[in-house]
């Protein structure tokens, strides 16, 4: 059995045995990438789903113009430069540097608070010309609206809940409460959020553009 | 426990760039009036290729043990690839309107 002494911790007056892990990572990240394994299925589903429908129906809504597709490149952007933010801030939390790595957290939230934004700004676009979950105004496929709202919805819930996330992390870690190992653990997180877009970027917005 | 061998914030940055080009080009594609499958088959290639980008670099696998990658990705990989199944009842579906 391969023991480490690091992996030793004691309990009272007595050293309790453990294996060292294969992986050689913290058990949070670990259970971070299984999150992400299991949260990838979950996109996967959602966007199989959406694409059995848009094969299924041969008239199709394609809303988005250009001004729609420029906003979805500035949204991508964003997501994009927020990941980097956020590679600084777990470089400058492996170094130990507080103030840096509050910076660089702040920098991080607000790109993600402008995602947001800007993704709401699609929303209500849709909606005011009279995009609905089940109502297609040009007639089409009635789908678009609930393939649309639904996956791009689950995303922005997981920008939203990464943003209140980093929040709680910055704050703990200010604190003495959190240590390097929570920012790169939130670091994981918030790239994948940006992974999922790469995907949902192409498949909902480019392949539905006019 | 990330290796020391980690790239440059520099580096970092011109992955970044690296990534939006290759956003730029599915742009480019879009309106090039390819046919739907083509397209989507580009997109799919290229989003791909975007996401292995960002899982070896900026989530830092290819700094990781080996082992990491060989349990995680293939069983992911898996079950996104039996999702495929559906496919053929998509283009029946299709099929079946064309006949109507």
């Amino acid at each position: 059995m391969n023991v480490t002494q690091s992996a030793m911790p004691s309990v009272g007056q007595h050293e309790v045995l453990m294996e060292a892990s294969p992986y050689g990572i913290e058990k949070k990240k670990l259970g971070m990438w299984m999150f992400i394994v299991s949260d990838a299925c979950t996109f996967g589903a959602f966007l199989f789903a959406y694409g059995y429908m848009r094969v299924g129906n041969p008239v199709w809504g394609t809303p988005f113009g250009p001004a729609s597709v420029l906003n979805g490149v500035v949204m991508t952007a964003v997501l994009l430069s927020s990941s980097l933010t956020m590679l600084a801030a777990v470089r400058a939390a492996q170094t130990g540097a507080k103030p840096s790595t509050k910076k660089w957290l702040g920098v991080t939230m607000l790109l993600g608070t402008i995602f947001a934004a800007l993704h709401l700004k699609e929303w209500f676009s849709l909606i005011g010309e009279g995009w609905r979950l089940f109502y297609n105004p040009t007639g089409g496929a009635a789908q678009f609206g609930a393939t649309f709202f639904s996956v791009t919805g689950l995303h922005l819930t997981h920008v939203v809940t990464g943003v209140i996330a980093l929040a709680f992390i910055a704050r703990g870690y200010n604190r003495g409460r959190y240590d390097q190992s929570h920012v790169e653990t939130a670091g994981l997180y918030w790239h994948f959020v940006d992974l999922v877009w790469m995907f949902v970027f192409p498949l909902m917005y480019l392949m539905n553009a006019h | 426990m990330s290796s020391n061998r980690e790239l440059s914030m520099s580096s970092y940055v011109g992955i970044g760039v690296g990534l939006m080009v290759i956003v730029a080009i599915e742009v480019v594609l879009t309106y090039q009036h390819l046919e739907t499958r083509t397209l989507l088959f580009s997109l799919l290639s290229l989003a791909c290729l975007e996401a292995f980008v960002a899982v070896m670099y900026l989530m830092h696998v290819k700094y990781e043990r080996p082992i990491l990658f060989w349990t995680i990705f293939p069983a992911t990989l898996f079950v996104l690839i039996l999702l495929c199944y559906l496919w053929p009842d998509a283009f029946r579906m299709a099929s079946m309107r064309l006949l109507q």
